[in-house]
């Protein structure tokens, strides 16, 4: 259990559940039955072999170690953890989705359909042109957004452009992406209102430049109103325009990216549109383009086909190829269909009003200072001369999953904090005396918690120093 | 159809506020409505017309139900990377449990104990599957991971080298993704041959050199042959200084030579052959290699720790190398990865422990062999092409044009792989070894 | 909160410090680096034979939740390394002036060390 009262000492080692190799380790000999040469295969596997009714157990008494979205809220800022509707689950699990990637086009008909309904709604909600399903998380969709704008320049004999332009604040993912598409990253400074600095921007911007990577509203929940100046200077400068996704749940019916002047961006669809994030994944990360950038997508995107009976695949004229093996995350696309179906007009911008209406109300409610605003769905508290890391282990043992914390860095020990659309008033109160007991316990209480989850604080150090990444690396102990 | 879902407002159904509610935290606020809360100008704001029409969770499944069945009922034998094993019904209801759905990564682990354990457990199996000291917590997919892999051959091999070699037959697609992770390093992605289904030896010999950062070798092959020189190209991809990367997924890896024993330093591959049904193409990117390479890991990696009541316990470790704390100097940008497939594919490797996975990669081999020797009976066909031991798939020549066969096989309702003018590629599994015979009437009708 | 910042050696913006006395000098991060890294969970240094250039980046200390690049306060050739700190990076945080040294380095014959800030210039640094 995450919070087990009656183990409340933590002196009984029964809480725990042994790994799977400390119930069983059995060596088969892969030789014996083998239908292949000797020389071929290796001489023995050893795993755990257990029955069934073992398995199940071991994996329900795990579950119920984990905190989750269905347990309680989940208010990781820049995370959007809302709730995943169940009926998504069902439509994903149809068996006749279940086909292989190499089937034809035209025994595919109903896959193609769902995936270009998709697209469609994806280009409608950012003001896309075109967009493709292919990359399989948000970073993955900032590496074919950049990609595809590296393409773009290269066509336009503008290859020699070498930088990526990235506000300090932005996501760590936009570093590491440009690097990896092989840019230089200028890290761009925010202005004393937490904003993109204009003058700094400029000053940036050069015949080098190949794109500014933006999130709006930015990671401190703020929109970034200078966004046609920003798009003009960016524009001048003959650069590109990169929308990062991860803030779009605050947008929904009441800005598109398109119409602020971005060239390109990606959606994150688990935190948007409510796929489940599966404890780490998996994903997805949708690209949309403006025109003159959509010949450049991964290959293949769906179309309808010219008579318009049905649907067909399509290599767009020069594709940047392929960023994931086949046509993305499939069971994670479909479930982002039903939940746009769901909604509707109505339901998307209901979303966006009801997760800024919920931070605004809890930001409200909090003792700590927020230095950043007026913000949208997310704010950054500060815990002070507090260490916010600590306040957020003080925060476990009030039964709330605490906010992302020290990030971002604009922020002196930031608490940033996204309730999203799917607390109730009641929840928010609940979350705000959380929050504010812990920041009011004394030092000696902040540093000793969590008291009440199922491990006391991990030494984050030792396993760093020590690194055990196996059970066979924990070798008896 | 009736679409009503009774007793829910406007707006979104899964946003709980009453309007009483609504009112009361406007007025905390200091705003007459949500509006007032939003700071966008005018001149960019949206007026919320999508034109997508709400549906009701009935409609929506009736829907999508109707698309669906659009899709041909086609018995696939298709691999080339994509695999699919039967999975049994307790992965799907363990792994759906919401405690493990809908949790986020493990950012607090006093309170994520479990899903850290499974992804401990998940790489412990992969690294027992491997021989290597160390697998990932997941990447996308195998393509994806190979790319990872490059990269990481970039930054270990500090020389001047630039190349990744890789070979002849490789699935396009993985060639294509590779390529675009190369770009960036500014390393240039080069072919060496292959004779008759493995690697062509004397020709990657001759092409490994100092210009050389990596050598990728796939067992078993895109193809499904099985490398009988695996420890060959490990020693030149080691002679020429060159990182030797292998591809394997998890069912192939549990009775092929162990890559650790061949030389090879990183395993990338498929890793959904178990937990996933087939799903058009999503993966789990298996990724394993030596201990040496610790710091230059991409991805997450589940350690094991005390807490400070001295109890053993996991968390998310050495994350300095990742994206949100060494930001353009991470080892990779990789964020979300595909944690909840690695869950399922630890349960399914749990179900069949190993008797059951060493009994479903020697039946792999078992009904290649078979399907293969009664095409090859059938006049009209050779199979397989190549003259190697296969797992699961293999390549078929015709006579006909093979595009030409393979319509007539999907009429007939059977899906194959065309990969030349005049070749197939057949795969066989648990899942349609009983409709072989079928298979093999129809290729014989389209002969 | 106070942190040792002892007088017999000199001091970068960066927080490096550096002795000044023999023919080989040796390089370390203050004490007031390591405790804002907080625990140091790992090292990378140069290897002895390579030349480290003043104001450069030589080498990088980790802790759990931050990466730092370490820069070389003189420029010269790297004589030994303290290797201790590979199997021991907590030296790093006991003891940053003593076992906790980085590199020794034989300076070039323009090293500047009058240009690198006084133990009392450093010190109103981070007060």
């Amino acid at each position: 259990m995450i919070y087990d009262q009656a183990s409340y000492t933590r002196e009984e080692e029964a809480q725990h559940e042994p790994l799977l190799s400390e119930k069983d380790e059995t060596t088969v000999d892969v030789r014996e039955e083998s239908p292949l040469p000797e020389e071929l295969t290796r001489d023995e596997v050893t795993l755990p072999e257990l029955s069934e009714p073992e398995i199940a157990r071991h994996y329900t008494r795990l579950s119920q170690m984990n905190w989750a979205i269905d347990a309680g809220a989940y208010p990781l800022g820049s995370c959007t953890m809302k709730y995943n509707p169940k009926f998504t689950e069902d439509v994903a699990a149809n068996p006749d989705g279940a086909v292989h990637p190499d089937r034809s086009s035209r025994s595919v008909q109903g896959t193609l359909e769902v995936l270009y309904g998709l697209q469609e709604y994806l280009a409608e909600i950012g003001g896309m042109d075109a967009v493709t399903l292919q990359p399989p998380a948000g970073a993955a969709g900032e590496f074919t957004g950049i990609r595809v704008a590296k393409a773009y320049h290269e066509a336009n004999g503008e290859g020699n452009r070498s930088e990526v332009i990235v506000p300090a604040s932005a996501h760590g993912t936009n570093f590491a992406t440009a690097a990896l598409a092989g840019y230089d990253v200028v890290e761009l400074p925010s202005d004393e209102d937490g904003r993109v600095d204009l003058d700094a921007l400029e000053a940036a911007v050069s015949e080098d430049t190949a794109a500014l990577m933006l999130t709006n509203p930015n990671t401190v929940g703020l929109f970034e109103r200078d966004i046609t100046e920003i798009a003009e200077i960016v524009h001048g400068a003959g650069g590109l325009l990169y929308y990062d996704g991860a803030n779009l749940n605050a947008l929904l019916g009441r800005g598109r990216p398109g119409d602020m002047g971005f060239d390109v961006m990606h959606y994150n669809v688990h935190k948007t549109f409510a796929t489940p994030h599966g404890g780490g994944g998996p994903g997805a990360g949708p690209v949309g383009v403006v025109d003159e950038l959509a010949e450049f997508l991964p290959t293949p995107r769906v179309r309808e086909t010219e008579s318009g009976s049905g649907y067909e695949r399509f290599e767009p004229e020069r594709t940047i190829g392929k960023v994931q093996g086949f046509e993305g995350n499939w069971l994670v696309l479909i479930k982002a269909y039903a939940y746009i179906a769901r909604l509707g007009d109505e339901g998307l911008a209901d979303a966006a009003a009801k997760a800024v209406l919920n931070a605004n109300y809890l930001g409200e409610r909090l003792d700590l200072e927020i230095p950043y605003g007026p913000y949208h769905h997310e704010f950054a508290a500060t815990s002070g001369d507090r260490d916010a890391a600590d306040v957020a282990k003080r925060m476990l043992d009030y039964g709330v999953h605490p906010p992302t914390t020290k990030w971002p860095e604009m922020v002196h020990n930031a608490m940033l904090t996204e309730p999203t659309e799917i607390e109730n008033k009641s929840s928010l109160d609940d979350l705000a005396t959380a929050f504010n007991r812990a920041f009011a316990d004394d030092d000696e209480t902040l540093e000793n918690a969590p008291n009440r989850t199922t491990a006391a604080r991990i030494d984050q150090t030792s396993a760093a120093r020590n690194p055990r990444l196996s059970w066979q690396a924990l070798d008896g102990e | 159809m009736s679409g009503r879902d009774y007793g829910q407002k406007a707006g979104s159904p899964y946003a709980p506020h009453t309007d009483a509610e609504t009112a009361a935290m406007l007025e905390a606020v200091g705003a007459d409505d949500e509006g007032d809360l939003f700071d966008i100008p005018d001149a960019v704001a949206f007026d919320g017309e999508f034109g997508i029409p709400a549906r009701s969770e009935r409609e929506i499944r009736a829907e999508l139900r109707e698309t669906l069945a659009d899709n041909d009922d086609l018995t696939e034998f298709l691999g080339r990377g994509h695999y699919s094993h039967y999975v049994p019904s307790v992965v799907d209801h363990l792994a759906d449990r919401a405690e493990f759905l809908t949790s986020y990564t493990q950012y607090q682990p006093e309170i994520a104990q479990g899903f850290l354990q499974a992804l401990f457990e998940y790489q412990s199996m992969l690294v027992e599957l491997t021989g290597l000291g160390i697998a990932n917590c997941s990447m996308y997919d195998a393509a994806t991971a190979l790319g990872e892999a490059a990269t990481l051959a970039d930054r270990v091999r500090s020389t001047s080298g630039d190349v990744v070699l890789v070979p002849e037959q490789l699935r396009e697609g993985k060639r294509s993704v590779l390529a675009n992770y190369c770009d960036g390093a500014d390393l240039a992605v080069e072919t060496y041959p292959m004779a008759d289904g493995n690697v062509d030896l004397d020709a990657l010999r001759e092409r490994a050199g100092e210009d050389v950062v990596m050598v990728y070798a796939e067992n078993p092959t895109v193809r499904g042959c099985i490398e009988e020189q695996l420890a060959d190209v490990g020693a030149v991809a080691d002679e020429a200084d060159a990182l030797f990367v292998l591809g394997s997924d998890a069912v192939a890896l549990s009775v092929l030579e162990e890559p650790a024993t061949v030389g090879a330093d990183v395993v990338v591959g498929e890793a959904g052959a178990l937990g996933l049904p087939a799903a058009y193409g999503m993966g789990l990117g298996l990724f394993a290699c030596r201990e040496e390479f610790l710091r230059q890991v991409p991805g997450r990696l589940v350690g094991a720790s005390e807490d400070a009541t001295d109890r053993r316990a996991y968390t998310l470790t050495l994350q300095t190398r990742e994206q949100h704390i060494r930001k353009e100097r991470a080892t990779s940008n990789i964020c979300t990865n595909q944690a909840w497939v690695a869950l399922r594919a630890a349960m399914h490797a749990a179900h069949l422990g190993p008797s059951g996975l060493v009994e479903l990669a020697n039946d792999c081999v078992r009904e290649a062999t078979d399907l293969a020797e009664r095409i090859d009976d059938l006049s009209g066909y050779g199979a397989p092409v190549h003259d190697r031991h296969h797992l699961r798939e293999f390549a078929v020549r015709t006579d006909q044009p093979a595009a030409a066969v393979a319509d007539e096989v999907e009429a007939a309702g059977f899906a194959v792989h065309t990969i030349g003018d005049h070749l197939l590629q057949v795969c066989v599994t648990d899942l349609n070894a009983d409709a072989a015979d079928e298979l093999v009437a129809a290729l014989e009708a389209a002969a | 909160m106070s942190f040792e910042t002892p007088d017999d050696r000199r001091y970068l913006e960066s927080h490096e410090w550096t002795t000044t006395d023999g023919d080989a000098v040796r390089f370390g991060i203050s004490d007031f680096a390591q405790d804002e890294l907080g625990d140091v969970v790992f090292v990378e240094l140069p290897d002895a034979g390579d030349e480290v250039t003043a104001g450069e980046e030589f080498g990088v200390v980790e802790s759990i939740k931050a990466v730092s690049d370490v820069y070389a306060p003189v420029s010269g050739e790297v004589v030994a390394v303290n290797e201790d700190l590979f199997d021991a990076p907590e030296l790093l945080n006991q003891d940053p002036y003593g076992e906790g040294w980085l590199i020794e380095v034989e300076p070039a014959a323009d090293a500047d060390f009058d240009a690198l800030l006084s133990p009392d210039d450093y010190r109103d640094q981070i007060e």
